[in-house]
């Protein structure tokens, strides 16, 4: 999206462009996707897990006549911990549109909109390459009042390559992260 | 349902129709524009055919006239005479003549032969001037005549898949609605669903019937093939061809269109021996080659049968363990099916010397891997010196497949009945441990049985050895079946038998090939659909 990085470059000179977010919450903290990339949100439909995709592909479900694969992000940015259940009951999945196919993502709480400026989106800092979510997918930083919002840029995130895990030894890395 | 001989008479009528509307648009340009050489071709191929189908229809009538103005305009093509003079009102009026044949062969009437026309146009063919009759009665019928339209359509194919998309939707959402209303119990809503539920079957086969063609459409081009091969490779061949009228799926047939051709040139190519060679083994010179269609059941089978010199086993076996597909001592313990069956392996058929010394290979992977994906199956039978058969297991229709559904870890799959050899249910002692291996003895044969929990299982490791102690009570046990390979596949329940609409599973997940697609349950459960052949491939390639 070279227009989206493009506007958070130019963060000073532009500063009313507004953005329009989605906001859900993984293990505590708050990420935003633009409301473009966002189909719909629905309760989370019954899933069938699919044998032999990575682990953070909870399967596939029907969403209103199309078969979508549903993945959870906190189990892909590996922001599960002790005092952090895998999800359970009540869950919704939003459903995002990538290049060629809509993917559902699974989150706990019901995700909320958010109209912010898009000046208010930062590039991210450096030091966020060190961590389990790999720069690349992070669009930028919104800060908005109290509150730190990690914009993620799903195009990049939502690849056939990224959801299959498909890098060299590909299982094997996937199987030792399942252990 | 309308008997074959009046579906063939509507064909006829429509393709009679539709050449009588095309010539005499052609004849109008002609009149404008006598050198018009495309015009002259199309109403000369028109005419041809016209007299083709109506002789082959036996309406023999329409037939001689054809076949005279065929004749009148083969001359004016070949430059000999040029389109006009007396010749222009008498070629007029065969058209017309022509056309109102066809609408009496509409309308069921007797047809006629029209002397003074069939007179005229021999004449005309002798290069002496025709007896022209007051022609303002032909005019004044022109006039009054009535515009007609044909009876039949032509469709584009891809609009059929897309109807037939959609009655695999509307087949989903029907059992969805059955299992609701069932389980509210209203029987208003019972009746009305039950109702509902046979005019999804009635459309559902209506689309499917609508797509279906003979094999002869296919089949009838291969006369032609025969001959170019045959006379490429100095063999002499006699086609029969048999089954012509059995129906099956059109893009079944497109599918196969390419794997059939492949056994008729191998079967000429390698099978049939040269004239020579025939007499040699006394034989007679000319070679047999047989196509043939017929139904199984839900089926279509499609056989192609040469007389030639068969499959040489030992070489196969030979040929097979220098390439690394097998050990020399697990080659001599092959039975002649599995070694047939070798053929089809790929990698061993890419091999040039090979179909030189068996007669047999090229390319033979790939038609399997056609057939397997339309979920059909491959089978060879061959006598060393007496020929070689090879018979496709087709489905009749793409859209409707019979399916054994099972639950394994809480979730229902299926798995097609064509890949479905035996159900079996087991006890632990029943089952012997061979190497980690489990296997089972089902009737005379020893089958490989494995948990398919183990195989699904994310990791590709070596499978676990197999212990007969983790299994309690009786194991319920899917006996598949891919290229003459037999797997059992143990799973926690079956469930039922039942036909199922597969759809394709979505990017990205498609890259995993062990689900041939996936199916919607009445429940609104998304079930996974096993395909065979690349469950036990994964089973080959993870056996302890």
């Amino acid at each position: 999206m070279p227009e989206s990085q493009a506007a958070a470059d130019k963060k000073t000179s532009k500063p009313d462009v507004p953005v329009q977010l989605i906001v859900f919450r993984l293990a505590g903290e708050e990420y935003g996707i633009r409301i473009e990339q966002v189909k719909e949100v629905t309760l989370t439909p019954e899933i069938a897990r699919m044998p032999k995709t990575p682990r953070f592909v909870k399967g596939i479900a029907n969403l209103r006549g199309d078969i979508i694969a549903i993945i959870d992000l906190e189990e892909r940015f590996r922001l599960r911990t002790a005092n952090n259940e895998p999800v359970t009951g009540v869950t919704y999945t939003m459903a995002i549109e990538a290049k060629d196919y809509t993917i559902g993502i699974i989150v706990r709480e019901v995700p909320q909109p958010l109209s912010l400026s898009a000046a208010s989106i930062e590039k991210a800092p450096e030091f966020i390459q060190d961590l389990n979510i790999n720069d690349k997918y992070i669009e930028g930083i919104a800060r908005v009042e109290n509150r730190i919002i990690i914009v993620l840029d799903m195009l990049k995130l939502l690849t056939p390559e990224e959801i299959m895990q498909l890098r060299p030894k590909a299982t094997s890395s996937a199987a030792a992260e399942r252990r | 349902m309308k008997s074959r001989e009046q579906e063939y008479r509507e064909l006829f009528m429509a393709e009679a129709l539709e050449a009588y509307d095309a010539m005499s648009q052609h004849m109008s340009v002609l009149e404008k524009r006598p050198e018009d050489e495309a015009a002259l071709n199309e109403v000369f191929r028109l005419l041809h055919n016209l007299k083709a189908n109506a002789r082959a229809m036996g309406h023999d009538a329409i037939g001689e006239v054809a076949h005279r103005m065929e004749t009148i305009f083969g001359q004016i093509r070949s430059k000999e005479r040029p389109f006009a003079g007396s010749m222009v009102p008498v070629l007029f009026s065969g058209i017309d003549v022509l056309g109102g044949m066809i609408r009496a062969v509409g309308a069921n009437q007797e047809l006629t032969e029209n002397v003074p026309l069939i007179e005229n146009l021999d004449r005309v063919i002798e290069g002496e001037e025709p007896v022209l009759v007051d022609d303002e009665s032909g005019t004044e019928e022109d006039a009054t005549r009535k515009l007609e339209l044909s009876d039949l359509v032509y469709i584009p194919i891809k609009k059929l898949d897309h109807l037939l998309n959609l009655v695999g939707e509307l087949i989903i959402d029907r059992d969805r609605v059955l299992t609701l209303a069932q389980e509210i119990g209203d029987t208003t809503l019972q009746s009305v669903t039950a109702h509902l539920s046979r005019l999804a079957d009635d459309l559902q086969y209506s689309v499917m019937d609508a797509r279906l063609v003979g094999v002869g459409t296919l089949f009838n081009k291969f006369p032609r093939v025969v001959r170019d091969v045959a006379t490429a490779e100095q063999k002499q061949v006699e086609l029969t061809i048999s089954g012509q009228d059995i129906q099956i799926d059109r893009n079944i047939l497109q599918i196969i269109t390419d794997s059939l051709l492949h056994l008729v040139r191998n079967a000429i190519g390698h099978g049939i021996e040269t004239p020579g060679e025939r007499v040699k083994a006394g034989k007679p010179e000319i070679g047999q080659l047989t196509l043939s269609a017929q139904t199984d059941r839900d089926n279509v089978l499609i056989r192609i049968s040469d007389d030639g010199r068969g499959v040489d086993v030992e070489r196969v076996r030979r040929k097979a363990v220098e390439r690394g597909l097998l050990s020399r001592d697990a080659a001599s313990r092959l039975n002649e099916t599995e070694v047939h069956n070798l053929l089809f392996e790929a990698g061993f058929s890419t091999a040039e010397q090979v179909t030189e010394i068996s007669g047999r290979g090229v390319g033979l992977d790939v038609v399997k891997l056609a057939i397997d994906s339309l979920g059909g199956q491959l089978r060879v039978d061959s006598r060393l010196g007496q020929g070689t058969t090879f018979t496709l297991v087709l489905p009749t229709s793409i859209a409707v497949k019979g399916a054994l559904l099972f639950e394994l870890d809480g979730h229902p799959y299926a798995l097609p009945l064509m890949h479905t050899d035996s159900v079996v249910s087991l006890q632990p002692e029943k089952l012997h441990v061979v190497g980690g291996t489990l296997l089972a003895k089902v009737l005379t044969e020893n089958i490989p049985v494995v948990r398919l929990a183990d195989l699904l299982a994310d990791n590709d490791d070596a499978l676990p050895l197999a212990n007969r102690a983790a299994l309690v009570g009786a194991q319920d046990i899917i006996i598949t079946n891919y290229n003459g390979r037999k797997l059992g596949l143990i799973v926690d329940r079956f469930l039922r038998q039942q036909d199922i609409v597969i759809k394709p599973v979505s990017q990205p997940l498609d890259m995993i090939d062990l689900f041939g697609g996936v199916t919607l349950l009445g429940s609104g459960q998304v079930c996974l659909v096993l395909d065979v052949p690349a469950i036990t491939r994964l089973f080959l390639s993870r056996r302890p």
